[in-house]
């Protein structure tokens, strides 16, 4: 194959994905329709996460006016909004639960794309930038984890970053090397300090926002060019329009996330899920207390990562990247029975997990 | 050279606190909310200082100025209830206990088995007080384990009644907005969607007569 017809194999590829010709409002808006079956939920999964993010934009706009990014003053500054500002509290509870609602709907949304076969061609591209989403929406929680700079942030935070110098340790020659230069191209110094909550705070409110912005730009222009997947094997039900019925179904469901949320601000504050001294201000002086942890959404991995050795973890993360990267291409025949099982195993898992991985970690390890 | 009768009381009061006893954390008490409620607890939840008031830090004793000096020593000597003191080492819910108890009575409650001591000291607090205003008594914030003076620490379910009774004008009224809001969208995206139809076979018909 000469070099003209690979450049018109990868033209022809690369029209196939992403049909220009189909931008315009009738294509995209006028004419779409969408399927109508059992598994139509799956749909709206993908327009909460986008909502939980436009909430998590305004409201951490809004923090950032008061939010100081230095270790003296991080701390105090977070409590100067709770406690002074006026709406702060609620503000900043919106904040919290609006990130683990984020997080949640997310993965809700790559296990109904997935049992959908969401990602069969010519959908590759749609997936793999949503799974690059998925990536970046736990970048997310976990840079913005240390910014209130108190003592579960701080310790959960040195944990994670000893964990990848410690991969290391399973990798050959020069690449041993690797994981310490990048722990320390994250942390900045020796310890967690002052430059780590700059590169952390840098990360969460510009470099990790640019970066969604791009990725989660081309996912939803693809998501549009496209068009609904058919989502199940039997013939749906009947096709919907998308302008304006699924979109006012759609914004309905907003509609109910957004009291959910608002409830949950007012009424529950987050913090109310953790002791209270594990919310003090960081002291480099003290010892780590008791009950440091992740945030619920790394549950999945952490407890694993308690009770059996890295090597295993790292092999099956690795896996499970590549896995989730290489969707379109693995499960290309697999037919959509199968992946929903799959699916619905993946689903048991992470609840698990999350629910009573503390009970199984105890059950283990006594 | 006359004395300062204020510095000459202070010093009076210095001295006899001395006398009295050494002063020293309780750290009996903080394992046993600990072990009643489960739930990690630390100095704070009375003292200034979450270490305790040993030390040289802001809120322990060895960081104290002349005045707080004063203040202290009259705290510790403060043996009957209502003594209205104000310890520079202690929060606004460790000078509550001192003021409605006396130290007379928190010793009698040390001397105490743990597994009993929380909940003698509940029984003896006043009912009725809720220093952070969550919501949530401070007698039981105390057997919960929780802090009496942070809002945002209590029991889920107890704050979560106690803050949507507190605020469900505010949330009726947000759930009406939110309806008339989507109300509203639903008339004006039907109406847009049939105006741009009606455009569309008006072009059909001019198209037609073409």
């Amino acid at each position: 194959m000469n070099v003209k017809e690979t450049l018109r194999t990868a033209e022809k590829y690369l029209a196939e994905r992403l049909p220009v010709e189909k931008m315009n409002y009738a294509s995209m808006v006028q004419k779409k329709e969408v399927p109508v079956h059992p598994l139509s939920w799956g749909y709206y999964m993908g327009g909460l996460a986008m909502f939980f993010f436009m909430v998590q934009i305004a409201t951490g706009l809004m923090l950032l006016f008061y939010y100081q990014p230095t270790v003296s003053d991080a701390h105090a500054s977070v409590e100067y909004i709770t406690e002074q500002v006026p709406a702060g509290a609620l503000v900043r509870n919106v904040h919290a639960w609006a990130s683990s609602l984020m997080i949640g709907s997310v993965l809700v949304h790559l296990l109904t794309a997935f049992a959908m076969k969401a990602f069969d061609k010519p959908r590759e591209m749609t997936w793999v930038t949503g799974v690059l989403l998925l990536g970046i929406t736990f970048a997310f929680g976990f840079t913005g984890y240390l910014l209130p700079w108190h003592q579960i942030a701080v310790n959960a935070t040195k944990i994670g970053l000893q964990t990848i110098e410690e991969v290391g340790g399973y990798l050959p020659g020069a690449m041993a090397e690797w994981p310490r230069i990048a722990k320390e191209i994250i942390q900045g110094e020796a310890s967690v300090g002052q430059a780590t909550l700059s590169r952390f705070f840098a990360l969460h409110v510009i470099i990790l926002p640019l970066a969604i912005f791009g990725v989660l730009g081309f996912h939803l222009v693809s998501v549009q060019l496209h068009g609904m997947c058919k989502g199940v094997d039997e013939k749906p039900r009947r096709m919907e329009k998308f302008f304006p019925t699924f979109l006012l179904k759609d914004l309905r469901v907003w509609g109910v996330a957004f009291m959910l949320l608002f409830i949950l601000g007012v009424c529950l504050p987050f913090e109310s899920l953790f002791a209270y001294p594990l919310f003090e201000p960081f002291d480099p002086k003290g010892s780590t207390p008791d009950g440091i942890k992740p945030e619920w959404y790394f549950f999945w991995v952490y407890y694993p990562l308690e009770l059996l050795p890295l090597w295993v973890i790292l092999l099956g993360t690795t896996l499970l990247a590549v896995v989730l990267l290489a969707t379109p291409w693995i499960f290309k025949n697999t037919n959509r029975k199968t992946l929903r099982l799959l699916a619905i195993a993946a689903g048991i898992y992470l609840l698990v997990m999350t629910l009573f991985g503390d009970n199984i970690y105890h059950l283990f390890k006594g | 050279m006359r004395s300062n009768p204020f510095t000459a009381g202070s010093t009076a009061l210095v001295v006899l606190a001395v006398v009295a006893g050494t002063a020293r954390a309780y750290p009996e008490f903080q394992k046993s909310i600990s072990q009643t409620s489960g739930r990690l607890v630390n100095c704070a939840m009375c003292h200034m200082h979450s270490d305790g008031p040993e030390g040289t830090a802001p809120g322990q004793i060895g960081h104290l100025a002349a005045a707080e000096q004063v203040e202290f020593a009259r705290a510790r000597l403060a043996f009957e209830p209502n003594a209205n003191v104000k310890s520079p080492i202690l929060n606004r819910f460790g000078n509550h206990i001192i003021n409605s108890l006396g130290k007379k009575q928190l010793l009698e409650i040390k001397a105490m088995e743990l597994s009993v001591m929380t909940r003698e000291l509940a029984n003896r607090l006043p009912k009725d007080s809720d220093l952070d205003g969550d919501g949530i008594s401070d007698v039981q914030e105390l057997l919960a384990g929780t802090h009496p003076l942070i809002k945002s620490d209590g029991r889920p379910w107890l704050l979560f009644k106690a803050n949507l009774a507190a605020n469900l004008v505010q949330i009726v009224l947000m759930l009406a907005a939110t309806v008339l809001g989507l109300w509203g969208l639903h008339h004006l995206l039907h109406g847009f969607d049939v105006a741009t139809c009606a455009n569309d076979d008006d072009d059909d018909d001019d198209e037609t007569e073409t």
